[in-house]
């Protein structure tokens, strides 16, 4: 019999994450071992809110980030300008497992924190170096966005149908995958320290976690020589035959859904499901080649049928005949309409620091011993500075006060 | 710099995973490969339907020429099996009884069906991490709905948001929501093995394309949550700030002003030029410009400044200030991009019946100690059907031999 799940069981307890990112897939990648119950610990400067330029909080949008990037984190305020600041910071990587960070270039060793100089503070030391060309190479010190990267590999050019513009991916992609690549590389260097005893150093590069995520445009480029004929297909698929393949315009303002047919048994499912009209007996539509060849005018038959129902109908009605159908979902599908996200659970509501509740993405996987996820929204700024300074590095009252005076804190 | 070469251990050196996946997961079971796991591909009589998905070197399809199956199935080994006869599943269940992780893409049900779900396989091995990948989960109403990767991208809501305004919501190059549901439960595995280094007990990791790709889109979900109205397209002009990809001279490139002093920088050259029309304006301070009411007089005056420079001059201009400026690149630059190159980003293996040896794309990320590594190419049918079946099963010839014959193995 399968073990039952063991109630506020979490896989990473005992594990603390020191941790420096800012921005998307940094802290992305570590709300993912906070939902597992690290101890992490986000520190944050006021100066650095003001590059960032405040966006945090200026906007609903941008306080819904805050809270979904770094739900169930603490927070330190500390100000790495300060010798002392930096003494803490050296202190707290001497009793932690991970330390993660996404600045640019020198930072690090500018403060004297390094991995080779971390190692000397703590052998075992994980540390977790996020950017977005890699921390070698001729563009190390380029800079980039999601969008730049996106761009970069190609993403941004192959995104898209062939007679418009391309549009690339709708947001940073390439942040979201490299959080969790991040992820992903912590938790293999967790379990290779378990193994073994050691720690290591992780040089993440967004730019290569985007083109990892290729797939066979390297081989195709390379074996084939086809660089040039590999161009944007919408929303058919480069290779093989399926089709219909693509979103079908329904009935709504801008309401849509997708359907992708593969195979002769699931075209006979599709011509059944919506009624068996005439056109679908067409003898250019009896093969998958033959209907990938005239997808222009079978695409404008389905829509001809799709347009007099809504996406909810059509899936539910192709779903039941078999045919592979979804709606083309919104924000507001997500979060209102849709019953089996609802089941599942995949958005929590969770208390801020005010103990009022905010919406997070939960874990989009399900473990059935030790499933873990938020308990808390994001920490308030500076919101663990007690915890932080007494309980964690046994600071006294003065040194305290001291450090406050000398604005470490800020 | 760590050194990178002192020991050769891979962080799942030692670990045996049985990979019964289609494409949801096949991506999972790389990444657990390129990281040191022995990965055993578990193909039906006959080889997987993956090795016949396109494109195919020299356009000749074949099941050792499928360079979507040679990409995907690094450092495999392969054995074959009819996991849905009896003798199959029997040994099957042999096999699970000696594996540290179980990767499955079946239908909901499908594996119980055959005596071959988590709770058949945990009472033989209690240590099993069993991973399922489905398009909805195990659970809910629509767990036994049909999904393919255009699906998982349109009901976990990046769709809705790629592409114009003026286009069908539109597709991501590649097959990226079968990525993401790989990425989400290469995750949970881990997780669920680093779980078992301290307590020895293995679990079932259910993972969900759908849930997958809904919590990746970056800005759909909390924009709807805390906006109070949904995303919608915008093209390449993305968000509130000034993020956004133009037509230049020589394709596309994107320029993000993510400071203030990058918009004025970029106004003051634009001016220089004698193209900055009326922009330098201080109606047009705010980096926000792009989403006020005279985003289309803007954009109109950036994209026919833009039009007389190459990607490359706006690029250079961009990254010698530390701004965010790079060229869209078409995939023919892609194997010559320098900074790929320096890294090493590339490698190369030697694939048998290839004249050359075939670049791959390499590691997601570098670890200094047990790194990533290409040890082997994409297995042939059934290539270790003997080392598995016979020197670590311990089947006898006259076995291996009965089971071919039933069509088994």
């Amino acid at each position: 019999m399968a073990a039952q799940a063991l109630d506020g069981q979490y896989v990473l307890s005992g594990v603390r994450v020191l941790d420096f990112t800012w921005v998307h897939a940094g802290p992305a990648a570590t709300r993912v071992l906070a939902d597992q119950g690290a101890e992490v610990i986000k520190v944050e400067s006021n100066y650095a809110l003001a590059v960032v330029g405040g966006a945090a909080a200026s906007t609903p949008y941008g306080l819904g980030q805050r809270h979904n990037w770094n739900a169930g984190k603490l927070s330190f305020s500390l100000n790495m300008r300060t010798p002392q600041g930096i003494a803490m910071a050296k202190r707290l990587v001497a009793i932690s497992d991970v330390v993660a960070e996404n600045f640019s270039g020198r930072v690090m060793a500018r403060w004297g924190m390094d991995y080779e100089s971390l190692r000397r503070i703590k052998p075992d030391i994980i540390m977790l170096s996020m950017s977005g060309m890699g921390r070698t190479g001729p563009w190390r010190d380029y800079v980039s966005y999601g969008q730049t990267l996106q761009a970069w590999s190609g993403f941004t050019y192959l995104t898209g149908f062939p007679e418009t513009d391309p549009s690339g991916p709708a947001s940073a992609y390439s942040d979201a995958s490299a959080a969790m690549a991040g992820a992903q590389a912590v938790l293999l260097a967790l379990i290779h320290r378990a193994r073994t005893g050691q720690g290591q150093w992780i040089d993440l590069s967004q730019f290569e976690v985007v083109c990892s995520l290729l797939e066979t445009l390297v081989l195709d480029v390379g074996v084939n020589r086809r660089g040039e004929a590999v161009q944007r297909t919408g929303n058919r698929l480069p290779h093989g035959d399926a089709s219909p393949h693509g979103a079908y315009r329904c009935e709504g303002d801008d309401r849509w859904v997708a359907i992708a047919v593969f195979s002769d048994e699931e075209w006979n499912a599709f011509a059944q499901a919506i009624g068996g009209p005439p056109w679908a007996g067409d003898e250019r539509f009896a093969t998958a080649h033959g209907r990938r060849r005239h997808a222009d005018e079978l695409d404008r038959l389905v829509e001809t049928w799709t347009a007099n129902h809504s996406p909810e109908e059509a899936m539910h009605l192709l779903q039941a005949a078999g045919v592979a159908a979804g709606v083309v979902q919104s924000g507001a599908d997500l979060a209102d309409n849709d019953p089996q996200l609802r089941e599942r659970g995949l958005f929590r509501q969770v208390p801020d620091a005010q103990g009022v509740l905010r919406t997070v993405e939960g874990p989009p996987y399900k473990l059935s011993l030790t499933p873990g996820g938020p308990l808390r929204g994001a920490p308030e700024f500076g919101g663990h500075q007690t915890y932080v300074t007494q309980e964690l590095l046994g600071m006294s009252d003065e040194e305290i006060a001291q450090c406050a005076i000398d604005g470490a804190f800020e | 710099m760590p050194d990178s070469t002192q020991d050769g251990q891979q962080p799942l050196t030692g670990y045996r995973v049985l990979d019964l996946s289609g494409p949801l997961g096949v991506y999972c079971g790389k990444l657990m490969a390129d990281m040191g796991a022995d990965v055993v591909k578990v193909e039906p009589p006959g080889g997987d339907p993956m090795r016949h998905i396109g494109p195919f070197a020299h356009d000749k399809p074949g099941p050792d020429s499928s360079l979507y199956w040679l990409h995907f199935a690094t450092n495999r080994r392969s054995i074959t099996l009819d996991v849905t006869s009896a003798d199959g599943a029997a040994l099957l269940r042999r096999l699970a009884s000696k594996a540290d992780v179980l990767l499955e893409t079946h239908q909901p049900g499908l594996m119980k069906s055959l005596g071959l779900g988590y709770s058949d396989l945990s009472d033989l091995n209690s240590g099993l991490v069993y991973v399922s990948i489905t398009p909805f989960g195990q659970t809910g109403p629509y767990r036994d709905y049909k999904g393919s990767d255009l699906i998982g991208l349109a009901m976990g809501g990046y769709m809705y948001v790629t592409g114009w305004p003026h286009t069908p919501p539109t597709r991501l190059w590649g097959s990226q929501a079968y990525h993401t549901a790989s990425n989400r439960a290469s995750i949970g595995a881990l997780l669920a093995l680093y779980h078992r280094l301290a307590t020895g007990q293995g679990q079932h990791v259910d993972v969900s394309m759908q849930e997958a790709v809904a919590a990746t889109t970056e800005h759909v979900n909390i924009y709807y949550a805390y906006e109070g109205t949904p995303a919608v397209r915008c093209g390449f002009r993305h968000g509130g700030r000034f993020v956004a990809t133009w037509r230049c001279k020589d394709g596309y490139v994107s320029i993000t002003t993510h400071r203030q002093q990058a918009w004025d920088d970029l106004r003051a050259w634009m001016a220089e030029e004698g193209m900055a029309g009326d922009l330098m304006d201080e109606k047009y301070n705010d980096t926000f410009v792009l989403r006020g009411e005279n985003s289309a007089h803007i954009e109109e005056i950036i994209e026919k400044w833009a039009m007389r420079h190459t990607r490359q001059e706006i690029t250079d201009w961009g990254q010698a200030r530390h701004y965010p400026f790079g060229p869209a690149a078409t995939p023919v630059e892609l194997l010559e991009n320098p900074q790929l190159q320096g890294r090493g980003f590339f490698v190369q293996a030697e694939h048998p019946g290839f004249a050359e040896s075939v670049t791959y794309p390499g590691a997601p990320y570098r670890l200094s100690r047990s790194p990533w590594r290409l040890r082997t190419a994409a297995p042939r049918i059934g290539q270790h059907n003997a080392r598995v079946y016979g020197d670590e099963l311990g089947l006898s010839q006259e076995e291996m031999a009965r089971l071919a014959g039933a069509g088994v193995i």
